[in-house]
């Protein structure tokens, strides 16, 4: 059977009501979002070290917690709930040795220490087990918490913010080892961080939040080419977020108006005069060579502007160029492109984008309500631009 | 040297420092983890002992020990003019130094250690035990070495409700201002002596406890290696 963790609560934290309703299977999901947004005190009412105002959190036939109207009013103490709790500062108990820390929630078991000595093995720490926690490196550290959490047998496990204080390469260790876990136990984990790399490397499925309440769920491929409003997008780091209104639908293209300037995108199931919310994938806007015929590039938007900055990165350079209209739009390109172009800032290019490079993510009238991901996107899931 | 009055003091002392060590950590405890109505104006009373005059401190003793009080009247303890009233005054004077260090020791335990043996399936009484006391144990070691010294040293207090009888309620505070008074004043160099050396030892001890800084801050070593 698969498990499944329910959490719907609402918590009143000074000026924000943190809303959180959402569903967790064996998988790892991630909880992604700015700081503040409510992230930490989620995970603290699933572990027990919070009480909501309102809500319940059932893992599935375990009630955790539960305060509703016409119920009966239930907590269950963190103690008794196995859910285990991976925090940022290790939190390891400073007056224990390794073994000691991880044969803590052993204690009164005859195979304690037994026991401690195979997590620590499977954790390959077996070799630190006499040292004391402020002995060891931070990735040690969080490894022996890691050890010590799943000796309490949990179901759930919750990282909040666990490896951010570590280097990348110590971190994209432990997150193979959490991956590796995760499908051994059949765990639910739930995993908090505003690092999208992190999210990226260890996630099966992604949860936006922001002030309190969780904008979009889903795979995490589906949340980043299918954001369900602007805030996701602002969230997810997205760029060139532009807002049109279409002016005309056939078959083959939705014409939209984008401050007077006609693009040309994928078919859309709304009527014109809709406002809505789109974006051009910065990726898949490409530069024309000044000397290449224009021809070939019919039925694709064409934009005129200038070079006003540019960012050479290891893989990918970043562009920002000046529409001549005053809009400013971000391009990525692989850096082996363009090498005969002079991108300095000032030179005048010409972009050329295929109709499928603008993503409509929502009508502007259900921006407010933040809910669903728009249904309307006709587009099809190809990645492959080229 | 007035030994019954030395041994009396050890008595006293004894009995009076785990008096201390049992109400101080009880009410520091209280103190860090309830959050009581009119909480500060507790914890100043609490205090009022270090800085009142022993007579002060004495008077109301004597309120509390004797005719007409709660404990005479209705339990019929009467303990005035012995020497378990020196045990009380010497309680009452150590009692705002125990909580006071104890109480800072307890407030210094990180709480996501607490936490975090909650998840791991502890229960509080074990999480006391095998957590907090533990990582406050140099504070509350402090408090209650400081709290002993003190009650140790009790003079005025004392004097006021023990009667200062030779042999069976005098201290060796007490045979000290006697043996002045009395003018027996190589009795009271010795005394004065043993006095300031327990002091002194006492006092080194709670130095000795205190973690030098970079040790306490210290959280992850610095030449250890990741693998």
């Amino acid at each position: 059977m698969v498990p499944q963790l329910e959490v719907e609560f609402e918590k009143r934290l000074g000026p924000m009501l943190l809303q959180m309703q959402f569903s967790v299977g064996a998988e790892i999901l991630v909880l992604f979002g700015p700081s503040g947004a409510g992230k930490t005190q989620t995970l603290q009412a699933i572990a027990g070290l919070m009480r909501p105002d309102r809500g319940r959190i059932a893992l599935d036939d375990t009630l955790f917690f539960q305060r509703e109207p016409g119920a009966r009013a239930f907590h269950l103490p963190a103690r008794k709930r196995r859910v285990g709790y991976v925090f940022q500062q290790y939190a390891l108990f400073p007056h224990l040795t390794t073994l000691g820390n991880v044969a803590f929630p052993l204690a009164g078991r005859p195979d304690a220490r037994a026991r401690a000595m195979a997590l620590l093995e499977r954790m390959r720490l077996d070799h630190l087990a006499w040292r004391m926690p402020h002995e060891l490196s931070g990735g040690q550290q969080q490894r022996v918490a890691i050890a010590r959490a799943l000796a309490a047998e949990p179901r759930v496990l919750l990282f909040d913010e666990s490896f951010s204080a570590l280097d990348r390469r110590i971190r994209e260790r432990l997150h193979a080892d959490l991956r590796a876990l995760q499908a051994e136990q059949r765990l639910i984990v739930i995993y908090v961080t505003h690092n999208l790399d992190d999210a990226f490397a260890v996630g099966h499925r992604l949860a936006v939040v922001r002030d309190g309440r969780v904008e979009q769920i889903g795979q995490l491929d589906d949340v980043f080419t299918r954001p369900a409003n602007r805030r996701v997008l602002e969230i997810l780091g997205i760029p060139n977020a532009i807002a049109a209104r279409v002016v005309e639908v056939t078959p083959a293209q939705t014409v939209l108006d984008w401050d007077g300037r006609l693009l040309a995108a994928p078919p859309l199931d709304l009527p014109p005069g809709a406002e809505v919310t789109a974006y051009i994938r910065p990726e898949d806007i490409r530069l024309i060579y000044p000397d290449r015929p224009l021809n070939r590039m019919s039925g694709q938007n064409l934009l005129e502007g200038q070079v006003i900055e540019r960012r050479p990165g290891r893989h990918l350079h970043h562009l920002r160029v000046a529409l001549n209209d005053g809009h400013l739009v971000e391009v990525v390109h692989p850096a082996s492109s363009y090498t005969a172009l002079p991108l300095l800032p000032g030179t005048p290019v010409r972009l050329v984008l295929r109709k499928e490079s603008i993503v409509v993510i929502a009508p502007r009238s259900a921006e407010g309500q933040g809910d669903a991901p728009a249904t309307v996107l006709a587009e099809p899931r190809d990645q492959n631009t080229a | 040297m007035n030994w019954s009055a030395l041994w009396l003091s050890v008595q006293v002392t004894t009995i009076a420092t785990v008096c201390i060590t049992a109400f101080g950590l009880a009410l520091a405890l209280l103190l860090t983890r309830v959050r009581l109505p009119g909480h500060i104006v507790i914890e100043t009373l609490l205090l009022l002992p270090l800085v009142l005059p022993p007579s002060v401190i004495g008077y109301y003793l004597l309120l509390a020990l004797g005719r007409g009080s709660p404990l005479v009247e209705w339990f019929n303890v009467r303990i005035l003019f012995t020497w378990p009233a020196a045990v009380v005054a010497a309680t009452v004077v150590g009692l705002p130094l125990m909580i006071q260090s104890s109480r800072a020791a307890l407030a210094n335990v990180d709480p996501v250690l607490e936490n975090a043996a909650r998840t791991l399936g502890s229960s509080e009484w074990r999480i006391f035990w095998q957590i907090t006391l533990p990582l406050a144990r140099r504070g509350i070691l402090a408090g209650v070495i400081l709290g002993g010294a003190r009650a140790l040293g009790e003079f005025g207090a004392t004097l006021m409700v023990t009667g200062n009888i030779p042999g069976r309620t005098q201290t060796l505070p007490v045979a000290i201002y006697d043996a002045v008074q009395a003018r027996r004043y190589a009795d009271a160099h010795l005394m004065v002596l043993v006095m300031t050396g327990m002091a002194f030892a006492g006092l080194l001890w709670v130095r000795w406890l205190e973690p030098p800084p970079q040790r306490a801050r210290r959280e992850t070593r610095s030449d250890a290696v990741e693998e």
